[in-house]
């Protein structure tokens, strides 16, 4: 057995292929782009060595800390909300019998819907002349300005837009969960419940322990996810109004692609890498046990 | 043996893969003119088939009219996005090393970063080559804005310009019979209509560039000189800068009440379905507004707007041509199909924007509005670009629109956000 | 008795106020996507003066022109071709790889892990444009193998993420058994690994071909001619310069959702499958 899984020549080609795709097309590029990150370029004109400039500049870009604040915001309230909504509901779901399948479809839904088409229909639904706020007013309710209201620490857009996220893409988690709860055998319950213990109390003893190392991978994507976000904030604001709800994906975007400051953008880009992999370092280190080895 | 099959199976997964890629290899050289075909492409931020604008319309005829007309010898390829993603796409293609023979640009700091690197080639000589030039309106002149040290770099296509359209019917019913042409008399005038129950004015804050349009009219008219501004003899905390900003919170009490969030397309339709009596928009806004109801065009008329002492907001499309195109000839002669008469005709009575030459075209079948935006533009005594396409740079536009929204919706003073853009030009632009 | 009653109510008690719940959370879900479905079929000036209302008169051209302006049908048939391609190679090389590192005994698959995990953490757009340059050199511009590779690459990492996690938590004894029966490495893999993974392979599947079918910016820069763009490319179509197309955009976009649904559906059925069968045991 041990001998079987040491196999080099089997290791080779079951990683090879992969790596080599992995290197030439995503860890070439990343390499080309911290170099730029240490250039001025502006993709039109050849790239010109000017050490770290860019990142000095990036401490003192006012925009780069709102984008900063709104991206670990935005990850802080994603990973705790996703993990606590999703787990609620993948533990409702496989409890109940009929409609499982029905309610989990449609929970699930926006998931596969394309977030630059929802982006757009949430801008939609919360602009103050088509959406909600008129329907508010027919009970005499004035609905605030939902994504131009721009007063305290975390904004208004920014909490609109977590909601919507949320809403979004919980169904992922809950599949996750989900998919993770199904795989522990039935007799484990069996034999908890004939010991007298509660549904609610079986959660918590057997079902939280057991889909641990899920849960880290699900914040971990969580996390990520929500540092890279870009289409659903491009599209319901377009960073705006006056760069409040810029997030770093955003801030890279409009650096890097409206302005055409390349290089600079690359930081931006560098960074969020980095944040990324401080993340999930954290994650592993805390909430990831080590996984039931043979 | 088993494990010769998987690892033999593994070996032709990946060898498929590659034939994949060779045989995609294949299908681009397509690509290369067969023939005796020069292939030449265009690139445009309006996809051509599912756009309802008319200008947009207007291109894809002339390229089918050039395609018909050059079969055999020429053919134009268009490559089109939408403008969102539009520079991002050129840019990409560029530092690529396939740039489009030629591409539709805006003047302003938008073709500077083309100009600049050589991207663009010298059109000069071509358009003094054949009396080109002189079918222009105004000769060299039409050209002041893609003039880089004497050398044109781009040719304009059709004009807008921005000017205040009224719902006639509301003027007429709030007792307005003369046309405002002062800022008080603006203000005389929403007064009025307010008076009379109507929203006066339409405006969008959520699109950052049509509430800057405002601004850009108000600063213009305080006499805000954007060349010396750029020279560092002028600032942003002059006292005319902070007496224009001003005028825009004073005047901004007549706004629609969702005009914080309302977005331009919202806003013109609160203008068309006869919500608001004043819309401050450019000329392309015609085609829209008498596409979505036709039946508004008779009430809809146009004033300047006022107080600028003659002076108009205008905005061209240009077509630059790339300096390293294998097929300079085929791009001349597809440039000239866009200034012929048909297209500029069409530009007129069609879409509702200036033609740029001397075209004589029918005035009834243009869209009624665009007489009277003749009129304002035929009695301008100059013209400036949109404030976020004439600043130094993209970014300086943006910036700027960004504070006016900012300064609008309260969340921050004039003076703090006139600080800030003069803040931004010690930072990007005087110490460059 | 008595006892078995009264929680027996209270079970049912708390069974509807579940379902009450789920079904008023399933509102909140479908309400904006019915909303979208009433705006794709209204006209132009009905979207601004009654926005929330139901259609006057449903405007089925909405579709027809969506369908023929758009190009949808080529644009569908691209779509399939690029994301169906990326995601049967990626859940084989993931799969593989995850299996070397989950499972298999070597020095450095920590190392490969970490990474593999860096191309979850990298915005697409950091490397679009140096990508871009290289992909072009090489003939890859305005080619669907072009998105296929770096699309393919780009959900690696997270497919191999996630069933690393699934073959760890696989009990040694079931390769061990293999293992006696005289299996080798590869049997083990395809004929016990793959097949005890195989929800793991479908949720990674879905979110692959799910993100896939919606990049846009990618597919936006890299492909030009028409007869090649993707489904995401061609609804911006109806994104104008100065004004946007609201329900056409929106009748595109119905029109697009569909091939999702029904991929989601089939998948989501084989994912309830492996559920009810309890295939996998933790």
């Amino acid at each position: 057995m041990d001998k079987l899984l040491r196999d080099k020549k089997a290791i080779a080609l079951f990683v090879g292929p992969g790596l080599i795709l992995f290197t030439l097309v995503l860890f070439v590029p990343i390499c080309q782009s911290v170099y730029y990150s240490l250039c001025e370029y502006n993709a039109l004109t050849k790239p010109e060595f000017i050490g770290l400039k860019n990142y000095i500049s990036l401490l003192k870009d006012e925009v780069m800390m709102i984008a900063l604040k709104n991206s670990l915001f935005f990850m802080v309230f994603s990973a705790i909300s996703q993990l606590l909504m999703g787990l609620f509901l993948a533990a409702i779901l496989m409890n109940i019998e009929k409609g499982r399948n029905f309610f989990k479809n449609v929970y699930y839904l926006p998931c596969v819907l394309s977030s630059a088409a929802l982006g757009l229909l949430w801008m939609f639904i919360f602009s103050p002349k088509l959406g909600i706020n008129q329907f508010l007013a027919l009970f005499g309710v004035e609905g605030p300005l939902w994504l131009m209201d721009v007063n305290g620490f975390i904004n208004l857009p920014m909490k609109v837009i977590a909601f919507v996220a949320l809403w979004q893409y919980v169904g992922q988690s809950m599949m996750l969960y989900m998919a993770q709860i199904s795989g522990i055998g039935k007799d484990v319950y069996e034999a908890a419940y004939i010991d007298g213990a509660s549904k609610f109390k079986a959660f918590f003893t057997i079902t939280l322990p057991l889909i641990r190392p899920m849960v880290a991978t699900a914040m971990s994507l969580n996390c990520i996810g929500s540092l890279k976000f870009f289409d659903l904030i491009f599209n319901m604001t377009e960073a705006g109004p006056n760069h409040q709800t810029e997030v770093l994906a955003t801030h890279l975007y409009t650096q890097g692609f409206k302005y055409f400051k390349y290089g600079y953008a690359s930081a931006i880009g560098v960074v969020l890498l980095v944040l990324c992999l401080i993340v999930t370092f954290i994650i592993n280190k805390f909430v990831k046990v080590d996984n039931y080895e043979m | 043996m088993k494990k010769r099959i998987i690892s033999m199976l593994l070996s032709v997964a990946m060898a498929a893969t590659m034939l994949v890629g060779c045989g995609g290899d294949s299908a681009t050289s397509g690509e290369v003119a067969s023939g005796e075909v020069q292939e030449i492409t265009w690139m445009f931020w309006d996809d051509l088939e599912a756009t309802e604008d008319l200008i947009s319309l207007g291109y894809k005829d002339t390229i089918e009219r050039f395609n018909k007309d050059y079969e055999g010898v020429y053919h134009v390829t268009p490559i089109t996005t939408n403008l969102e993603e539009y520079y991002t796409k050129l840019n990409a293609l560029v530092a690529a090393g396939e740039t489009p023979d030629c591409f539709i640009v805006s003047p302003g700091p938008n073709l500077d970063v083309y100009v600049e690197p050589g991207i663009t080639a010298d059109l000069t000589d071509y358009l003094k080559a054949d009396g080109w030039l002189d079918t222009f309106n105004g000769g060299e002149g039409a050209f002041s804005q893609q003039t880089y040290d004497g050398k044109i770099h781009a040719v304009p296509l059709n004009i807008a310009a921005a000017c205040v359209f009224y719902n006639t019917e509301m003027f007429a019913n709030a007792g307005i019979t003369e046309m405002p042409t002062d800022w008080t008399g603006l203000l005389d005038a929403c007064q009025k209509l307010q008076d009379t129950g109507y929203t006066p004015l339409t405006i969008s804050a959520g699109t950052a560039w049509c509430l800057s349009m405002l601004a850009g009219y108000l600063c213009d008219s305080e006499g805000v000189d954007l060349d010396a501004i750029d020279a560092g003899t002028a600032h942003w905390t002059d006292a005319n800068v902070a007496s224009a900003v001003n005028k825009m919170v004073e005047i901004s009490k007549y706004f629609q009440p969702t005009a914080a969030g309302d977005t331009n397309d919202v806003a013109t339709a609160n203008f068309y379905n006869e919500e608001a009596a004043m819309l401050i928009q450019g000329s392309w806004a015609i085609a829209q507004i008498n596409g979505a109801n036709p039946e508004f065009e008779d009430k809809c008329g146009v004033f300047a707007f006022p107080g600028t002492d003659g002076r108009v907001i205008a905005k061209s499309d240009s077509i630059a041509m790339s300096a390293k195109t294998k097929h300079p000839e085929a791009v001349i002669a597809f440039m000239k199909y866009f200034t012929d008469d048909t297209a500029q005709k069409y530009t007129a009575e069609v879409g509702g924007k200036i033609p740029v030459t001397t075209v004589k075209y029918d005035e009834t079948a243009a869209p009624a509005q665009l007489a009277y935006v003749m009129e304002v533009f035929g009695n301008a005594k100059s013209t400036f670009g949109f404030y976020n396409e004439s600043l130094a740079s993209t970014e300086a536009g943006s910036f700027f629109d960004d504070v006016m929204v900012a300064i609008y919706l309260g969340s921050t003073t004039i003076e703090e956000g006139l600080q800030k853009i003069e803040d931004f030009y010690t930072e990007n632009v005087w110490n460059k | 008795m008595g006892i078995d009653m009264k929680s027996n109510v209270k079970s049912k008690i708390v069974k509807t106020i579940i379902y009450i719940y789920l079904s008023l959370l399933a509102v909140v879900y479908l309400l904006p996507l019915v909303w979208m479905l009433f705006i794709s079929l209204k006209n132009d000036k009905e979207i601004f003066t009654s926005p929330y209302g139901f259609p006057e008169k449903f405007m089925w051209e909405n579709y027809t022109f969506a369908w023929t302006a758009g190009q949808l049908g080529t644009a569908t048939l691209n779509s399939v071709i690029v994301c169906v391609t990326t995601l049967v190679f990626s859940m084989l090389i993931g799969a593989m790889a995850a299996f070397a590192i989950g499972r298999m005994k070597w020095k450095c698959s920590d190392l490969i892990m970490t990474y593999f995990m860096i191309g979850m953490m990298v915005p697409v757009h950091c490397v679009l444009i140096p990508l871009f340059k290289t992909f072009s050199k090489v003939g890859m511009y305005n080619n669907l193998v072009g998105l296929i590779l770096p699309y393919l690459t780009f959900s690696l990492p997270m497919t191999i993420f996630i069933l690393v996690g699934f073959f760890k938590s696989m009990p040694g004894e079931l390769f061990e058994a293999a293992c006696i029966d005289g299996a080798n490495i590869y049997t083990c893999f395809f004929k016990v690994a793959l097949p005890l993974s195989k929800t793991g392979l479908f949720v990674t599947g879905l979110m692959t071909f799910v993100n896939n079918w919606n990049e846009l910016l990618l597919a936006m820069v890299f492909i030009s001619d028409d007869a090649k763009k993707t489904l995401p490319v061609s609804l911006s179509k109806f994104v104008g310069p100065y004004n946007t197309n609201y329900t056409q955009m929106f009748a595109a976009i119905i029109i697009a959702i569909i091939p999702t649904i029904i991929v989601y559906c089939c998948f989501s059925n084989q994912i309830v499958d492996g559920l009810t069968a309890g295939a996998v045991k933790g």
